[in-house]
């Protein structure tokens, strides 16, 4: 169902393309031939975004791709726009969207270099567009993990969004299992936490696996800040 | 006129605000019955430093020069803005801004503030696209930041009512629910990423939860002074931060999508009295 409906509003994306080009009208109609409140209100909203010239989607992203490619949702965006927790079935259907997409490094997962993670962990750089554009070929993008957790107990600046992650390692240690789980997590964490707030991180191709290997020494290094 | 009198004697207005409830408030006054009523919300309560500055908003400063511009005859037709229908009829601006998006018959669609003030000011003045006064859409020195912020103010203290009898209004505004809740992106954010739990914070940021509409209306209080940015601020300017940092694409002013989101921000905070202008970090 949910592949589906991916499917099918990419369809709409190209077929309708062709008849915003040449079209300055308000709605991405020709002459007034949309209706507005003949659609559900997920049927406009789709519309609305895909369909209206309301983003600047002719940018180039920096992942690849183009600006319109962020906004086309693949299954799991699409089962997790809801509000609240998603109820068992969707539920079930995200975590097997989200088995099926994860992807285990070469070699298996591994602890990188901890300093280099804890510099990840901190920047919010990276991945902006519309306006200021960020530029990776000047500045590596991180992973703002700081945004929404805690980490080194002695960072005061810290978000809430996410869970405390102060001592991770040292309560955790750090066996292949414990490895195993947090690349799970850090790169696709809806196998585990359906519907999370959570970026994938290696799923979307926002940290590279040498990046996320940094950011997991962070976390399970027992020498890491975080871990004292 | 009237309350360009009130705002020479910010006393006089502040009494005046209290022998008329429900009507319009000085800003500070709706600012602080929100703190008071809400003594435990640690988004309302995170800048002390704000609070003590709001009496002397520095976007008080465009209110004034935002009502030159209002009244001066100008552009290539040399005609005020007095003949703008916000939706409350012709020069009509007491409570327009909160009653904003509307549907227009002009246009045949739901408008949004700042939309609509653009609108008037091509179709009645003349400007185009090109002209400065209407294409700079952000920063103090914006001839449509201050006339946003004079416009916004004439509505202080009354509270959110966006008009949702017409079709186009309530899809505009379910459909901006929709948008609230869908995922995107580079990193699969929503705006209930930042905006679904109460006291949440990034960084050092006390985040607004969208279903309090006492927080919600401080949240979408704008035209705003943002004291980071040291610039007064539209909502189409946080919307656009908003999406920035949310690793969507980049989105256009003027546009559907921005108008279904006020729309929908403006309903969350019905029934709230409005911050205009308000202060924010």
């Amino acid at each position: 169902m949910l592949r589906n409906k991916t499917v099918g509003a990419g369809l709409a994306v190209l077929a309708s393309t062709v008849l915003i080009a040449g079209c300055d009208g308000w709605m991405g109609e020709t002459s007034g031939e949309v209706d507005i409140t003949a659609m559900s209100a997920d049927e406009l909203a789709d519309h609305l975004v895909l369909e209206t010239d309301s983003y600047r989607f002719e940018q180039e992203a920096q992942e690849g791709g183009s600006a319109r490619d962020r906004m086309v949702q693949d299954g799991i965006q699409a089962a997790c726009s809801i509000e609240g927790d998603p109820d068992s079935g969707t539920a079930g259907e995200v975590i097997a969207m989200a088995r099926e997409s994860y992807e285990e490094p070469p070699g298996g997962p591994r602890l990188g270099n901890w300093r280099r993670g804890a510099e990840l962990a901190r920047s919010g750089y990276g991945y902006r567009i519309g306006h200021r554009n960020d530029d990776h070929g000047t500045r590596e993008a991180g992973g703002n993990c700081y945004a929404c957790h805690q980490m080194d107990p002695a960072e005061e600046l810290y978000g809430t969004l996410g869970p405390s992650l102060a001592g991770y390692g040292a309560t955790r240690g750090n066996d292949s299992s414990v490895v195993n789980y947090v690349h799970q997590v850090v790169s696709n964490p809806h196998q585990y936490f359906p519907c999370t707030k959570m970026p994938r991180f290696g799923r979307n191709n926002f940290l590279s696996e040498e990046q996320i290997a940094h950011v997991m020494a962070y976390l399970l290094d027992p020498d890491s800040p975080v871990n004292q | 006129m009237f309350k360009k009198a009130l705002l020479a004697l910010p006393v006089a207005m502040a009494v005046g605000a209290a022998a008329q409830a429900g009507e319009w408030q000085d800003p500070n006054d709706v600012l602080q019955n929100l703190l008071q009523n809400n003594p435990d919300s640690k988004y309302l309560h995170q800048s002390e430093m704000n609070i003590m500055m709001m009496p002397d908003n520095p976007a008080l400063w465009l209110v004034e020069e935002g009502e030159d511009l209002f009244y001066a005859q100008r552009g290539p037709n040399n005609v005020s803005l007095e003949g703008c229908d916000f939706g409350k009829g012709p020069g009509e601006l007491d409570g327009a801004y909160v009653e904003l998006p509307r549907y227009f018959e002009d246009t045949d669609k739901v408008m949004d503030f700042e939309q609509r003030l653009v609108h008037c000011m091509k179709e009645l003045q003349g400007f185009t696209s090109d002209d400065a006064a209407v294409g700079q859409r952000h920063g103090n020195g914006s001839d449509i930041m201050k006339l946003t912020t004079y416009i916004a103010h004439q509505s202080s203290g009354m509270a959110w009512n966006p008009p949702l009898d017409h079709p186009q209004e309530q899809a505009m505004r379910d459909a901006g629910e929709k948008l609230f809740f869908r995922r995107g992106g580079a990193m699969d954010f929503n705006c209930a990423s930042c905006h679904g739990d109460s006291g949440k914070q990034i960084r050092a940021s006390v985040l607004p939860q969208m279903r309090d509409g006492q927080e919600w209306t401080k949240a979408v209080s704008w035209p705003a002074h943002r004291a980071g940015h040291d610039n007064v601020r539209s909502q189409n300017h946080r919307i656009r931060g908003c999406v920035w940092q949310m690793r969507h694409a980049g989105i256009k002013h003027d546009t559907p999508v921005n108008t279904a989101l006020i729309s929908f921000w403006n309903d969350a905070a019905r029934g709230e009295p409005a911050i205009l202008p308000d202060l924010k970090r």
